[in-house]
């Protein structure tokens, strides 16, 4: 039954950060597991892909042409998501030049927050409260829980985007490029004095919309990472709410075998969310610094359908 | 319980608090993930794609060089097969005319020989028919005077027997 109630009386307590503690005590103060966790999250990063890039990199000469492919699984995995993310998202979206500039940033950001997001999946938490629990009431809670379910790490993850952002902005546009495209770009500040009236309209959607952008990123991350662990201790909590309702064994039995099979379903489907969001996540910030480059396609589009204009 | 009383205590807080440890420990770690993956992850893996890349294209150039390399030995064997074939087919052609040439030419010396052979015997023929003809003559004289001396019974002097002799021969060469 412990298991079950590990989950608590609340479910958001089971995502919720909580400070670290050994034996009852907080000898950290302000320490809390997620904190701990984040760092976890950093030192399975730096090993996993440490590890992946040794192994991917080009063997000694005497492996002969196969010194060339990757060795191990887990080498290959993070070849394949380095190669599609690079190959297929980053640089057609981005062109080359933007794409091989921001890729290591971009793909940082993926990795960290897929790393944080599935250490998030493993139980330590509860497996530490059970495990300290038994052992003379111990109460040990020294790491887990979900990083990217802290509102305080999206929103720092979002801030360096929104650095880089601007920074890309300001170098791409200039001064006086980055504020016309507050106003709505050079085509509106340029063109009929009538428009005018609408950039002031624009410019307070765009200033908001330097802050929303990057506000978005932090709250869709953290929406589905603490979403997802609140629905899984929800499931979890249903056997303990039946014991405390009804007190029968049966019961409490027939509610865990269902609300059981289906958080393993959810926790199936966590899994996914936590690919899923450290893409998107990474994506859209690939999308708000294209956004910002100068199109030079675009303007030569634009020349020749002027020149073409001209000409008919 | 103690559980629970822990999980009442920590869902006191709200989950929109924003706390500063954890955005502190974000900038530290993030830009420690972001300089070890720019520094020692990323370059490793672009160089040994670029290398990757660069070995495949390489070896597809080598297959394309080797491929125009056969089509050319193929095109440079089918031109000497084709060559070879030619030369073949006048070879034969040239063979068959000579086959033919000294076919004739056996055809013709065969029927100059037979031809010669055919006039020979029938010159022998003639010539055996001269002789025989002559010694008919002869023992036919002989007999004749033999016979017609016998017939006599009278000595038949030179004179008759060689006048007898003619004119048996012109009867015969009449008859």
């Amino acid at each position: 039954m412990q298991f079950l109630l590990a989950s608590g009386n609340n479910p958001i307590s089971h995502v919720i950060d909580a400070p670290v503690r050994i034996g009852g005590m907080e000898p950290y103060s302000g320490l809390t597991l997620q904190v701990v966790t984040l760092f976890v999250g950093l030192i399975v990063f730096m090993a996993v892909l440490l590890y992946a890039s040794k192994n991917i990199s080009t063997g000694k000469e005497s492996l002969g042409h196969r010194r060339y492919l990757s060795r191990g699984r887990i080498a290959q995995v993070i070849e394949v998501m380095c190669l599609y993310l690079r190959d297929d998202i980053l640089t057609p979206m981005m062109g080359k030049k933007d794409a091989h500039k921001f890729t290591p940033f971009l793909l940082t950001l993926f990795f960290l927050i897929l790393s944080l997001n599935l250490i998030g999946m493993v139980p330590m938490q509860d497996m530490q409260l059970i495990t300290g629990t038994w052992i003379q009431d111990a109460q040990l809670a020294v790491v887990g829980g979900t990083a990217t379910a802290n509102i305080a790490v999206n929103a720092v993850l979002a801030f360096f985007v929104f650095i880089v952002i601007q920074a890309h902005g300001f170098r791409e546009l200039g001064v006086k490029g980055w504020l016309e495209h507050l106003c709505g770009g050079h085509e509106l500040v340029a063109g009929p004095k009538a428009l005018w009236l609408v950039v002031p309209i624009i410019f307070v959607v765009e200033v908001l919309g330097l802050i929303i952008k990057p506000a978005a990123l932090c709250i869709r991350l953290f929406a589905n990472m603490f979403g997802g662990h609140t629905l899984l201790a929800t499931m979890l909590m249903f056997g303990g709410m039946t014991w405390v309702g009804t007190n029968s064994g049966l019961a409490t039995a027939g509610v865990t075998l269902v609300s059981g099979i289906f958080a393993i379903l959810i926790t199936f489907m966590e899994l996914f969310v936590a690919l899923l969001q450290a893409f998107v996540f990474m994506f859209l910030s690939a999308v708000f610094i294209s956004l910002m480059s100068h199109h030079e396609e675009e303007a030569e589009a634009h020349e020749l359908e002027g020149a073409t204009a001209t000409a008919h | 319980m103690n559980i629970f009383l822990l999980a009442n205590e920590a869902a006191a807080e709200s989950p929109l608090s924003f706390k500063l440890l954890p955005a502190y420990s974000t900038i530290v770690v993030f830009l420690v993930a972001f300089g070890i993956f720019k520094f020692f992850v990323w370059p490793k893996i672009t160089k040994a794609l670029d290398a990757r890349d660069e070995k495949i294209l390489s070896e597809i150039r080598a297959a394309e060089a080797a491929q125009a390399k056969a089509k050319a030995a193929q095109s440079e064997f089918e031109k000497r097969l084709e060559e070879a074939r030619t030369a073949a087919d006048d070879m034969i052609r040239k063979a068959r005319s000579e086959a033919d040439r000294q076919a004739d030419e056996l055809r013709t010396r065969s029927q100059r020989e037979l031809e010669d052979m055919r006039l020979r015997a029938t010159q022998e023929l003639e010539s055996a028919k001269r002789t025989a003809l002559a010694e008919i003559h002869a023992v036919a004289a002989t007999l004749a005077t033999s016979v017609a001396g016998k017939i006599l019974k009278r000595e038949i002097q030179p004179s008759d027997q060689k006048r007898l002799v003619d004119e048996s021969l012109s009867e015969m060469t009449s008859r």
